[in-house]
């Protein structure tokens, strides 16, 4: 009879990537299933499924290897469905037991003190353990002992349910490797230990527990007996229970869709303010709001940016009757009046596009910001406001055409990009900013540039006219040049130009350009003029 | 016109990407007269470049750009302070903050404190000074770093001319940190030392805004200082598409990806050798800028034709020539050589040695053949082996003098060979000394007696092959470490390539996909960047000798060994300027000899001289006959092996046929077949023409040798020696068509002459054109024979010692360690496994046997090893903690190791006698052919009245290595059993390969031996037995794979097993089915029909079948 004072359960799910795959596709259990990982063309194998690896697919082989072999179904490995996987399996030990250790991604130990009453005897509650797993998609094997790292290599060692009896632990854990009780370990502090193991001739558990004590000791130290005590299933250590996570979502359910944005910022500055007081309870604000509406019906694909589909806990199927928006703030707020602005902004700028049916508002908490700035720090306007003008710009000219620019180490014309612009940060000085000393004159970038017609006499531009402004035309009376540059070759998008300064004759003056002939497609810009 | 005066070649190592023979190509293409090249501190390129443009008719300017430290001002006069008052108020480039508030320069935040001063050689004077101020600088700091001081420039200014340089020019450095005053005093301090007419304003025009402000700085400071203006284009690759590879080569120098290089790379591809027509239209503006090109060039007179090389003059007794010391000292030696000779032979030795001298003294060689002289003498007075080899061994005199062992005159080999008054070419000598610490001696030796500038080691210049230039451009286009492995694994070769063996294949087979952009445009640039130069390494023996002045002629660098300068030219270089150079090659074998002798004479009491060995040693020839090889000198190879049984060898001269018969010459010109056939008597001995009997007759009328050719050619063709040597070298490795055409015309006509029929033409034609090249010299071979007589000689006498010294000596041969003691065992030499308390770092002999020594244990330090044996010496260790204690130096790994393969085991077995140091005279083993004894017997790893096992010393070692405190250290313990297990023979085997690389225990394969015999897998030994065509299966552990490119595909694999080695031949189909199987299985068995032609004994193989045998990483020789 198991003693059940302190039993502890393990569930471990062995090709656990392949796993968090297979929930969305059941269908392929029974196929050659492998995992990629990886950027085209250097993707490798991350996982495989058990018939994949009898098939010779291991993991670190390269893609095209085993294409090879026409039976295998290639996945790109999904981290947000593993991160799904590994919530789906802790809400499933949760539902067994309060107390519950996320050991590893794979990997969670149940403390089952107790649990007997409620749910039956342990080999029973393994197995009701392995189905709810099963409902959940999830292939798993259960182990139940008397200490969780005893459960833990079980779990790990055997396929399926196992219950270790007690006193019993060295006996029947004694005929797995000695590899596995180093899965988790960091390779560089478990390999010199498996050499030395190895080289002993101990390969496993058995031999491991059956070395005395004493004389291990003197040769690998307190370490050493740590791992001879694990092998014996005899190590005793309180589980580390995982917190409950900090989740602060409201969800509204409609009766009625909602058409018109009006009535949906009513019930969102309702949402808002609870989502406010619970955070402020909890002496917490938020930087990120995640809006998710369920839409009626009516979607159409333009509505939403395929980047915009969050957390990916969705597929594709599902994402199509959601909308979602996030709004992601550069400090913490925690002021419904503002969001509820910020909000109203946004979905002006991308509507729903249907009618909602649900709506769903999630914050994401952080601790508030301290409310004085530095007393040194120059006087930035005031977040909240700056917020909102950023977002009404962005809603104007578009959210890629918003923030500071970042010089980019390139002779590529224009190489910059914009980065989110953030107060306060001191002005990076960088080398690739040009001295004052080199700048002859200024000038102003047309955006974007002119398409111009430009007649050229003695491989020089003589004549030029512009369609889109008539007043750009005429005889080129001066030019300097070409400035030539290419770059990027290396890349399919590699570029090559030449660009002329020159002086055009106008009605009433003389103005100066600079003229850019691309290259590769010969055409004409009009990059700017000089001042 | 327009002459390029400025332009650098892929030897300026990772700033240009053209090779100097492509950039005089694309210079003749464009019809420019001359161009120069200016190497980045050096003149690495320019023999190359010299040699292309004189081909092509064009004139090679030299020069260099030297890195320089910064200039100061000069002192200002009090006019040219005004006109820099003046130049500051409209001054494009204002002069630095820094500069105006007196900021000392040191103090300046400048990046670049350096930068390239372009300089061209004018005249000889100013060569010689180019190289003396390469020298001194790359002389006085470390490999690739280094700057010329200003101060070190005037004392070598003359006979240069000075540019100012492009981007990294001293003016452009100038402007940038100081403005157009800083920039002109620069220009004004270069007048100082080059002198004003010595001073070009360079130009350049890469279509760079600010490029174009700094030229109108430097036109502005040319014509105020009334300088004259040159345009050049900084070239750095022949064509524009070139600029990718450049552009790699920036990230490569850089550590960079060519993603994160950003602004290192190039703005755009202008730096290209531009038509002459389009330099002129670029500085339209500026004709001046051309027109002075063509002036400047006309300035520059000197080439590298005029080098100045002289050679060194050899020290004399007053009163002597060093041509009277030279024939004073050949008569002694021909006193010696040839004292106790047949008359006959006397006679013509002498007239030979008088004809001989008569053209050193016309050539005015006298001292170089002292020098040689000098260095043999030396080895000898130091005990050091030595022997002449190559076409030295031709010379009558360089045998009297003892450089050589070959008796010239005796074999009748053509002395024109080695030297002829036509060729106008040094004589090259080579030495074979023992590899290691003695060849060290004779080059330092060298360097003693010719100084620091006078004596350097020629240069090996590294260049980029396809396992380099796979991981260098992978990592410039940034893969990742996994993958550069894999790509680099992929292309590795062997030696034969069928139709699949394409670069295509290659990346599939490593699992990449050819189709990606990114991945062609990796193959292309590894494929671009082949053979260009890397870096500059060390030649392993060449020496080049001036006393005293050889920085004058090349410049010096310093080698990664302390004590040792390197010439910035190759070998190749070397010898087509004209310079003499020794080769003081390192071959194992000699070293081997040499150690030989030494135990020989330790262990059996007996002094060997390899000079007065036996010559008809009737158990060297039978081991010969019998190809019974492993270990011997030139003829252990499988090839070799598979013609001995045919050859019969049964006198030296048949030797000296066997090392030059099996060479891709004599088999690609399908001579051996012919000659053996002719030896067994199965083919009528036939002459091209009678005439040429007496040059073939001695090899039965197939021409063997190249002396042979050259003889045809000047027998049957009128040729004299140096005619027939321009025809050897007319057939050398880089063939030109015309001229071969030319001597063919030659050799025709000459042929025709002497009334040769059409066919014998033909055929003689044939073996010329198809053999010269590949062929080896008689003399060589002969030399060679010498040493591969000895090293069988001592094998079949001396076993013992020579099996030791072979080990001694590894890397070397045909053979792995593990095989050459295999074969010593079946040969019946006891091999006793490395123990701590008998074995020495080296291998050593005991009593009755040979005992390893610990540097076969794998991961020993020779440090470590030594300073066990000198505390063992001390005392003998009395448990394994006493060892871990007494010899500190010892890793924990190191220690692991030696328990591991049992060298721990006798540990605690204390007082066992019988160390090295008392041995007793031995027997000799002397060869036993029949004895294939029973493994079993041959040796047990834990042998004897040995307490502990290999797994007692672990855990021993285990605790030892652990500090258990002061208090129990203190504590004497006594070595215990351990709860372990004692290793079974497979973990035995697998700890003896991992190592040590070998077993001294019974093979592998002997443990399998019943289930072998089961399967129908017969014994390497029985094969002699059954009869040719018989079906049988052969299985073994894989010792060699070979492709050879001459075998057209076919593989050839050797299998030992516990009674010898058996050889299996792959057809191309079957190797294609079975690559992976072939090329990677340790243990195949191989079913297919057993050839046995004049016992010369393989099985073509019809199936292959990986066998399992054991987990021990054994190794096979792969030649790929």
């Amino acid at each position: 009879m198991i003693n059940s004072s302190m039993p502890f359960a393990c569930i471990f799910v062995p090709d656990f990537p392949v796993e968090a795959l297979l929930r969305a596709e059941p269908e392929l259990r029974s196929r050659l299933l492998v995992v990629l990982e990886g950027k085209a063309p250097l993707q490798k194998v991350f996982a495989a499924n058990e018939n994949a690896r009898h098939a010779g697919v291991d993991p670190g082989m390269t893609k095209i290897q085993v294409e090879a072999c026409a039976e295998l179904v290639l996945r790109a490995r999904s981290l947000s469905q593993e991160t799904a996987a590994h919530a789906a399996l802790l809400d499933c030990a949760q539902s067994f037991s309060p107390r519950v250790e996320d050991t590893a991604c794979d990997t969670i130990i149940l403390d089952l003190t107790g649990m007997e009453l409620l749910f039956g005897p342990l080999p029973k509650l393994a197995r009701d353990l392995a189905r709810r797993a099963s409902d959940l998609g999830l292939q798993v094997n259960v182990a139940v002992a008397s200490n969780p790292d005893a459960a833990v290599l079980a779990a790990r060692g055997f396929s399926g349910v196992t219950v270790i009896r007690e006193g019993n632990e060295t006996e029947q854990l004694g005929s797995l490797p000695v590899e596995t009780l180093f899965v988790e370990q960091n390779p560089e502090e478990s390999e010199p230990l498996l050499e030395t193991f190895n080289r002993w001739g101990i390969h496993k558990l058995r031999d491991l527990a059956a070395l005395p004590d004493a004389a291990l000791s003197e040769r690998l130290g307190q370490q050493g007996v740590y791992w001879q005590k694990l092998a014996r299933g005899a190590v005793s250590r309180t589980l580390v229970p995982v917190e409950p996570p900090l989740i602060f979502e409201e969800a509204i359910e409609l009766e009625d869709p909602v058409f018109l944005l009006e009535p949906l910022a009513f019930l969102l500055a309702r949402m808002l303010e609870q989502l406010c007081a619970r955070l402020e309870s909890r002496a917490l604000a938020t930087q990120e709001l995640r809006l998710q509406l369920e839409l009626n019906n009516g979607w159409h694909e333009d509505g939403i940016p395929w980047s915009d589909v969050g957390a990916g806990i969705l597929t594709r199927a599902q994402a199509r009757q959601h909308f979602q928006r996030t709004l992601r703030l550069p400090v913490p707020l925690l002021d419904a009046k503002t969001f509820l602005k910020l909000l109203q902004l946004d979905l002006k700028a991308h509507p729903p596009g249907a009618p909602i049916a649900k709506i769903h508002l999630a914050a994401e908490p952080v601790r508030p910001r301290a409310a004085q700035n530095g007393l040194f720090l120059p006087p930035s306007p005031e977040p909240e406001k700056l917020e909102l003008t950023l977002a009404r710009i962005a809603g104007i000219v578009g959210e890629d055409k918003v923030g500071s620019l970042q010089l980019l180490d390139t002779h590529r014309p224009e190489g910059f990009r914009m980065q989110r612009f953030t107060p306060g940060e001191p002005q990076q000085k960088s080398d690739s900013i040009q001295k004052s000393e080199d700048l002859v004159t200024a000038l102003r970038i047309f955006r974007p540039p002119a398409a111009v017609t430009v007649t050229m006499q003695d491989g020089k531009p003589a004549f030029l006219s512009c369609h889109r402004r008539k007043e750009i035309r005429g005889e080129i009376l001066w030019a300097a040049g070409p400035w030539r540059s290419s770059g990027d070759w290396w890349e399919q998008e590699g570029w090559a130009q030449d660009e002329w300064d020159i002086a055009v004759q106008g009605e009433n003056n003389i103005a100066l350009y600079r003229l850019v002939r691309d290259l590769l497609s010969g055409k004409w810009l009009l990059e700017g003029e000089y001042d | 016109m327009y002459i390029e005066l400025h332009s650098r070649s892929a030897f300026s190592f990772l700033e240009g990407a053209s090779l100097p023979e492509t950039l005089i190509a694309a210079c003749a293409n464009l019809n420019m007269p001359a161009m120069a090249l200016l190497d980045r501190d050096g003149v690495y390129g320019s023999p190359r470049f010299h040699l292309a443009a004189k081909k092509t008719g064009l004139k090679a300017h030299i020069g260099a750009e030297v890195t320089c430290g910064l200039l100061t001002p000069v002192i200002l006069s009090k006019s040219s302070s005004r006109s820099r008052e003046e130049d500051e108020s409209n001054d494009p480039y204002p002069r630095h903050y820094a500069t105006r508030v007196g900021i000392p320069r040191s103090a300046r935040n400048d990046k670049n404190e350096t930068f390239r001063l372009p300089l061209l050689v004018s005249s000889r004077l100013g060569y010689q000074n180019l190289c003396r101020l390469i020298t001194k600088m790359k002389l006085q700091a470390a490999k690739g770093e280094g700057a010329v001081h200003e101060t070190e420039l005037p004392e070598h200014a003359a006979g240069l001319i000075c540019l100012t340089g492009g981007d990294d020019g001293p003016v452009a450095l100038a402007l940038k940190n100081g403005g157009i005053a800083e920039a002109r005093s620069c220009v004004e301090r270069l007048i100082e030392i080059f002198g004003h007419s010595n001073i070009y304003v360079e130009l350049q025009r890469h279509f760079h805004r600010e490029q174009e402000v700094r030229n109108r700085a430097a036109v502005e400071i040319a014509r105020s200082l009334q300088l004259p203006l040159l345009a050049t284009n900084g070239v750095c690759y022949a064509n524009p598409d070139e600029r990718e590879l450049c552009d790699v080569f920036t990230a490569i120098r850089n550590h960079r990806t060519l993603a994160t290089a950003g602004r290192l790379l190039a703005r755009n591809s202008e730096r290209y050798l531009k038509p002459p027509q389009e330099m002129q239209a670029l500085f339209a503006d500026l004709p001046e800028a051309i027109a002075n090109t063509v002036e400047l060039s006309s300035r520059l007179e000197f080439t590298l034709k005029d080098l100045g090389y002289k050679f060194p003059k050899y020290p004399v007794p007053e009163g002597q020539t060093m041509m009277s010391f030279l024939r004073e000292r050949t008569r002694e030696g021909f006193q010696q050589r040839y004292g106790r000779a047949a008359a006959d032979l006397k006679d013509r030795a002498r007239r030979q040695i008088e004809r001989e001298l008569k053209l050193i003294e016309k050539l005015e060689l006298a001292g170089y053949f002292l020098i040689v002289w000098d260095l043999v003498r030396f080895c000898r007075e130091e005990k050091i082996l030595v022997q002449g080899r190559g076409s030295a061994a031709n010379s009558a005199v360089c045998y009297s003098l003892g450089i050589t062992a070959v008796d010239a005159v005796g074999m009748e080999l053509l002395f024109e060979r080695f030297l002829s008054e036509e060729r106008g070419e040094w004589p090259d000598i080579d030495l074979d000394l023992p590899s290691g610490d003695q060849r060290e001696r004779v080059i330092q030796y060298l360097y003693k007696r010719y100084g620091e500038r006078g004596a350097a080691m020629t240069a090996n210049v590294i260049t980029y092959r396809s396992r380099m230039a796979g991981r260098e451009m992978g990592k410039a286009l940034g893969f990742d470490p996994e993958t550069l492995d894999k790509v680099s694994a992929a292309v590795s070769t062997w030696e034969y390539r069928d139709q699949n063996d394409t670069f295509d294949h290659r990346f599939r087979d490593a699992g990449l996909d050819l189709t990606h952009p990114r991945l062609r445009k990796y193959f292309e640039l590894c494929v671009a960047v082949q053979d260009l130069p890397r870096h500059l390494g060390q030649h392993s023996g060449g020496m080049v000798i001036c006393q005293g002045q050889l920085d004058s002629v090349v410049p010096l660098e310093p080698a990664s060994m302390p004590g040792r300068v390197v010439a910035q030219w190759d070998k190749e270089d070397c010898a087509d300027l004209g310079i003499i150079k020794v080769d003081l090659l390192g071959l194992g074998m000699m070293a081997v000899l040499e150690d030989s002798l030494h135990l020989i004479e330790d262990h059996y009491k007996e002094e060997v001289e390899l000079a007065h060995l036996p010559s008809d040693d009737s158990a060297v020839y039978s081991a010969l006959q019998q190809a019974d090889t492993i270990g011997m000198f030139q003829v252990e190879s499988r090839a070799q092996m598979s013609c001995l049984p045919r050859l019969r060898p049964q006198r030296f001269y048949d030797i000296v046929v066997e090392v030059a018969i099996i060479r891709p010459g004599p088999i690609v010109g399908q001579m051996v077949n012919p000659y053996l056939q002719r030896r067994q008597g199965r083919e009528p001995v036939t002459y091209p023409h009678p005439s040429l009997e007496p040059v073939l007759k001695r090899t039965l009328g197939v021409p063997l040798f190249q002396e042979q050719l050259l003889r045809i050619a000047m027998v049957a063709a009128n040729f004299s020696g140096g005619e027939a040597e321009e025809l050897r070298r007319a057939m050398g490795f880089k063939r030109s068509q015309a001229r071969m055409k030319e001597i063919e015309t030659k050799l025709r006509a000459g042929m025709t002459q002497n009334g040769i029929s059409q066919d014998a033409q033909e055929q003689i034609i044939l073996s010329i054109t198809s053999f010269a090249l590949y062929g080896f010299p008689e003399s060589h071979a002969a030399s060679f024979a010498l040493i591969a007589y000895a090293s069988a000689y001592l094998k079949c006498h001396y076993l013992a010692a020579f099996t030791a010294a072979l080990l001694n000596n590894q890397p070397m041969g045909f053979y792995r360690p593990a095989t050459i003691v295999k074969d010593a065992q079946r040969h019946g030499l006891k091999v006793l496994p490395i123990d701590v308390m008998k074995s020495e770092w080296n291998c050593t002999l005991e009593e009755v046997a040979l005992r390893l020594g610990l540097r076969y244990a794998r991961g020993l330090r020779e440090e470590a090893g030594q300073a066990l044996v000198r505390q063992r010496n001390l005392a003998p260790f009395t448990s394994i903690r006493d060892l871990v204690h007494r010899v500190p130096e010892l890793r924990k790994d190191e220690l692991n190791t030696l328990a591991e393969i049992g060298a721990l085991n006798s540990v605690s077995s204390s007082g066992s006698p019988g160390s090295s140091k008392n041995q007793m005279q031995i027997p000799r083993f002397a060869r036993n052919d029949n004895v294939v004894r029973d493994v079993t017997k041959n040796s047990k790893p834990e042998t004897g009245n040995l307490k502990l096992h290999r797994r007692d010393a672990l855990w021993q070692v285990e605790r030892a290595v652990r500090h258990s405190g002061p208090l129990l250290d203190a504590l004497p313990e006594p070595d215990t059993k351990s709860p372990l297990h004692p290793m079974n023979a497979e973990e035995r085997l697998v700890a003896d390969f991992r190592g040590t690389g070998m077993t001294v225990g019974p093979h592998p394969m002997a443990y399998h031996r019943p289930r072998m015999t089961a399967i129908g897998v017969r014994k390497a030994s029985d094969l002699g037995r059954i009869r040719n065509g018989q079906r049988l299966r052969i299985g073994g552990c894989v010792i060699a794979r070979q492709r050879p490119g001459t075998a057209k595909g076919f593989v050839f694999l050797s299998l030992e097993d516990e009674t010898g080695v058996a050889n299996a031949i792959i057809n191309p189909d079957l190797f294609q089915k079975n690559r992976l199987l072939v090329s990677s299985e340790q243990f195949l068995m191989v079913e297919g029909i057993l050839q046995n032609q004049d016992n010369v004994i393989s099985v073509k193989a019809e199936r292959v079948q990986s066998l399992s045998i054991t987990r021990a990483p054994t190794a096979s020789h792969d030649f790929y």
